[in-house]
């Protein structure tokens, strides 16, 4: 309960004291309300996991206070207590969105399980949300994989950094793992036990990053219909992967500089400052160095980020990383897609190590999965990786990248007798999109 | 020698109570906050902390006048009582403490096996002896502990109190060392 903030608005004085000081021992954060208006200014500057409302007061009622408050503070959980038992109050309360009721004086042990469940079921929405978005993203973790020298050297250094809280940087190319890197960090961190929330900078459009990032209460504009935490919110007591860095704003690096300095965010719209209890890892594919020159990104917001940095190898650099890496995803694509692909011959596995693979390990995966998929045999041959390919190569050239595109889709189509569902599968497109490519292309399946 | 060895806890039973438990308490508490302890009467009886509409006793005065009584050179004070006390918004408590304060009481009227005959006082003393380290706890601004075996684990009941160990966990031992440092430095 270290973190809990909790406010109680009681209009007796002792019932106040009494209940602040048995939840500061519990280690609550407590603040007090003596009546509807007082709870009603604090929340204006505070934001509370936790309100404990009694019903009968002087002045504003706990239920007209429970309405006002329902409206801005949806996430908060107001628990109606009275010295009045009233069934009838007490459902009212329910309906209005209070999450439980107490009668006066509370048996320490009904308190004390009331809380907890509360708390509880606050960490499990909070988990359940960054799951789903986490879901929307078809995000693929995996464990790190790596025998390689520049491989152990991360390993290490992931060891040695993830019990600090410091923020980190991870550089490196495209598909090298940054993600990977991250996560491990997170696993092996003190804050393993909360959300590792990641966030990718470049794949969302800028006017909608702030929001994403930083919540917004209702209201704040045109289609803030609710009240939503942000990025930065879910990742209360956890770790926040802001990946391609590179790729934010000057605006929202000037906010994030502030995030890093203060501690503390706002909701878009918002006027209660919220704690940042998360750790910073970020990650980029760009030199920050360069584009700090080139006054693309903020010098301050650099140091800031860069407090521990390290480099992910591409693969040309770790070769001997390839055939266990390979396997690791054969074995995962073949359980995954129920093919019968089994293993990776040894010229299949030779053309693998001789490439230099530009889009490091993602590519690799790709190539694998694309093996498994439109495989036919046992084992992985060296025609069912597209990238060795000369005829590919030939059928995908064009003067026009729509040219390309044209002859790159014909030929998935004809390599997998115009199999909709394994073709699009293998362009990463959805059937739609494909259909759509196919009819604006005039693409004919061969009689 | 600790940075407390200088400090003395004062217990001040209100009532009379089984010598063998008054005897245990010292060690306990040199034992957990490595600091000495003296058996001082400061409270005749808690009779102005009574609630005749809940026929109980309220904690809290009791606290504010054991603060007011205890002599300067106590660095703690704890007044072990019988009666049952509450605070106004529980039904019950087993004691109650200032929280990085002075004062703590312990009250020994839900701490007996009622169905026990005869009573058992050797189980009685350490559930004594763990409420009265607890509610100590408490005063050298220790919080509700999560770990069930730490003497800081909040008591709903009977079992709970049995269930606990009468040790600090690690975690609050370095909490408690913290606190004591900056005790000492003040």
């Amino acid at each position: 309960m270290g973190s809990t903030k909790v406010l109680i608005v009681d209009d007796e004085l002792i019932m106040r004291e009494s209940l602040g000081d048995w939840l500061e021992q519990d280690g609550c954060h407590v603040e007090k309300a003596c009546s509807g208006s007082e709870a009603l200014d604090l929340l204006k500057n505070a934001r509370f996991d936790i309100m404990l409302l009694d019903i009968k007061m002087e002045g504003m009622s706990g239920l007209e206070v429970l309405k006002r408050v329902k409206g801005s503070e949806p996430d908060m959980a107001i628990v109606m207590i009275t010295a009045y038992a009233s069934v009838s109050t007490a459902i009212e309360a329910m309906k209005n969105g209070a999450c439980d009721y107490l009668l006066k004086p509370f048996d320490p042990s009904e308190l004390s399980l009331l809380i907890e469940k509360i708390i509880d079921s606050q960490a499990q929405a909070s988990e359940n949300l960054y799951l789903r978005e986490e879901f929307k993203e078809k995000t693929r973790f995996e464990s790190m994989i790596g025998q390689s020298g520049p491989m152990q050297t991360i390993f290490n250094l992931i060891a040695d950094i993830a019990p600090t809280d410091s923020t980190a940087l991870i550089t490196g190319e495209t598909g090298t793992g940054k993600g990977l890197a991250a996560k491990a960090i997170h696993s092996q961190s003190p804050r393993s036990q909360g959300p590792f929330v990641s966030f990718n900078c470049g794949a969302i459009p800028e006017q909608l990053v702030e929001s994403e990032l930083f919540g917004h209460q209702k209201g704040a504009f045109t289609d803030a219909r609710e009240t939503r935490k942000g990025r930065l919110e879910m990742a209360r007591g956890g770790t926040l992967f802001l990946d391609e860095i590179g790729e934010i704003s000057m605006r929202m690096q000037i906010d994030l500089l502030r995030v890093l300095e203060d501690r503390v965010f706002f909701r878009v719209g918002g006027t209660q400052p919220i704690e940042a209890d998360f750790r910073i890892i970020a990650a980029t594919n760009k030199n920050l160095a360069e584009a700090i020159k080139a006054r693309f990104f903020r010098e301050d917001l650099f140091y800031r980020l860069n407090v521990i940095s390290f480099e992910m190898p591409p693969l040309r650099r770790r070769k001997e990383d390839i055939p266990l890496l390979a396997k690791h995803f054969l074995f995962q694509f073949s359980r995954e897609t129920n093919r019968p692909v089994r293993t990776i011959s040894r010229d299949a596995m030779d053309e693998m190590m001789l490439y230099d693979w530009p889009g490091n390990i993602r590519e690799l995966e790709n190539a694998i999965e694309r093996a498994v998929v439109i495989g036919k045999e046992k084992q992985l041959m060296p025609h069912d990786l597209p990238i060795f390919h000369p005829d590919h190569i030939q059928h995908a050239s064009g003067d026009s990248i729509r040219e390309m595109e044209k002859n790159h889709i014909k030929y998935i189509l004809d390599k997998n007798q115009w199999n909709i569902a394994g073709s699009s599968k293998i362009l990463k497109i959805d059937r739609s999109t494909l259909y759509s490519k196919i009819k604006s292309y005039k693409l004919q399946k061969p009689a | 020698m600790s940075a407390l060895d200088e400090h003395t806890i004062i217990i001040s039973p209100v009532g009379v109570f089984d010598p063998k438990l008054l005897a245990a308490i010292g060690p306990a508490i040199r034992r957990t906050y490595q600091t000495g302890s003296q058996m001082v009467p400061l409270l005749d009886d808690i009779d102005f902390a009574f609630d005749p509409e809940r026929s109980q006793y309220c904690s809290t005065p009791v606290l504010t006048k054991l603060s007011a009584t205890a002599p300067k050179w106590a660095f703690k004070v704890l007044a072990l009582v019988e009666q049952d006390l509450f605070i106004p918004i529980l039904t019950h408590v087993f004691g109650e403490a200032q929280l990085g304060g002075k004062a703590a009481i312990v009250s020994t009227a839900r701490l007996y096996d009622k169905l026990s005959r005869p009573p058992d006082l050797d189980t009685f003393i350490k559930r004594t002896i763990k409420e009265i380290l607890h509610e100590l706890g408490h005063t050298f601004n220790l919080h509700h502990c999560r770990d069930h075996n730490c003497i800081m684990h909040y008591s709903n009941c009977i079992a709970d109190v049995d269930r606990r160990s009468d040790q600090l966990c690690r975690y609050c031992r370095i909490l408690l060392a913290d606190e004591i440092k900056r005790l000492t430095q003040q």
